[in-house]
């Protein structure tokens, strides 16, 4: 009986009937799997929310949880929310470099048809500058979250 | 807390008596009911409990405002919950790298082109080297998380169902 039972039946020590919900997505070869995402979950919870869904996004569903609880064990105050923050950070400061560096580009091109003697050579410390005025920001992002209080 | 007043809004879901150490009461104050309904509903009130008394306390806030994301992330999308704006922010990140690796390189060109115009330094091949030092496309930093995560992410980037994310994640800042 134990050889067949999947990931989620034997950590809950319970028979895994032919009909077992979890059993697809929690195989028996990675009990790890099963084992974080009821830790963060719980059973009931995993088994309701894919009993919601159609069963060709089950396994989607699966996947997700489990990546989300994952980043929860990691980081238990963020989570991935924690990864969306530095994301979002990323795309604005790739953002600013972006637009400066294509500002460069139009006043290159415009020396190129009016010559002058200055070259450009500010990319390296402007991306520095870049990188410090984000992490200030995100620096002062948390402050105000922290201190405006969620409570 | 709500021993002496009115339970806060766990202690009222659950119709239990709200202790005056009850963890949940600081974090989900009785005025705001569906906060802790959706994150019991995701996570489960034990579950909860259980994180937050893990945490050290200057910590709860920011970890129950995290859960409520979650929790209302997955309750706007069952199947993908926030790994769907992870997918999408990832991508947007990934096409910005791209076209900043562009730009750069059309600025080593256009800078080659003043170098030869000019003919005083021509120095290709020294140049190239040195100008690769210089103009490093913008890279993701390889933090611990990113590195751990990663090879999760590649079933989310195949498919097809993005429900909106970028909707999503505009719509709302990041504590809601």
């Amino acid at each position: 009986m134990s050889s067949g039972r999947c990931a989620a039946c034997r950590y809950l020590r319970r028979r895994c009937t032919q009909d077992c919900i979890l059993s697809p997505y929690f195989p028996s070869n990675n009990p790890q799997r099963f084992a974080s995402v009821h830790r963060i979950y719980g059973a009931s919870n995993v088994t309701k929310l894919l009993q919601r869904l159609p069963t060709h996004l089950r396994s989607e569903a699966a996947d997700s949880l489990y990546f989300e609880a994952q980043c929860r064990l990691e980081d238990p105050v963020y989570g991935c929310v924690g990864l969306i923050f530095l994301l979002q950070q990323q795309i604005h400061s790739a953002e600013s470099q972006l637009i400066k560096t294509q500002a460069e580009i139009a006043v290159m091109k415009s020396q190129t048809q009016h010559p002058q003697t200055q070259p450009f050579r500010a990319i390296s410390g402007s991306n520095n500058l870049l990188l410090q005025q984000s992490d200030n920001d995100a620096n002062l992002i948390f402050s105000n979250q922290v201190s405006s209080g969620f409570i | 807390m709500g021993s002496g007043s009115s339970p806060c809004a766990s202690c009222k879901l659950l119709r239990r008596r709200c202790a005056k150490d009850c963890i949940f009461a600081p974090y989900f104050p009785s005025d705001d009911p569906h906060k802790f309904a959706i994150v019991h509903k995701v996570f489960g009130a034990s579950n909860v409990s259980k994180m937050l008394q893990e945490l050290p306390v200057q910590q709860r806030a920011d970890a129950v405002s995290s859960l409520v994301y979650e929790a209302n992330a997955r309750v706007r999308d069952p199947v993908y919950g926030c790994v769907g704006a992870i997918s999408y922010l990832q991508n947007q990140v990934s096409q910005l790298q791209m076209q900043l690796a562009v730009a750069q390189t059309e600025i080593l060109c256009i800078q080659m082109q003043h170098h030869q115009d000019d003919s005083a330094l021509a120095l290709p091949t020294q140049m190239q080297h040195h100008d690769d030092d210089d103009y490093k496309p913008f890279l993701l930093p390889t933090t611990h998380n990113l590195d751990n995560i990663s090879q999760y992410i590649n079933f989310a980037s195949s498919s097809n169902v993005i429900q909106d994310p970028a909707a999503t994640v505009k719509r709302e800042s990041l504590w809601t």
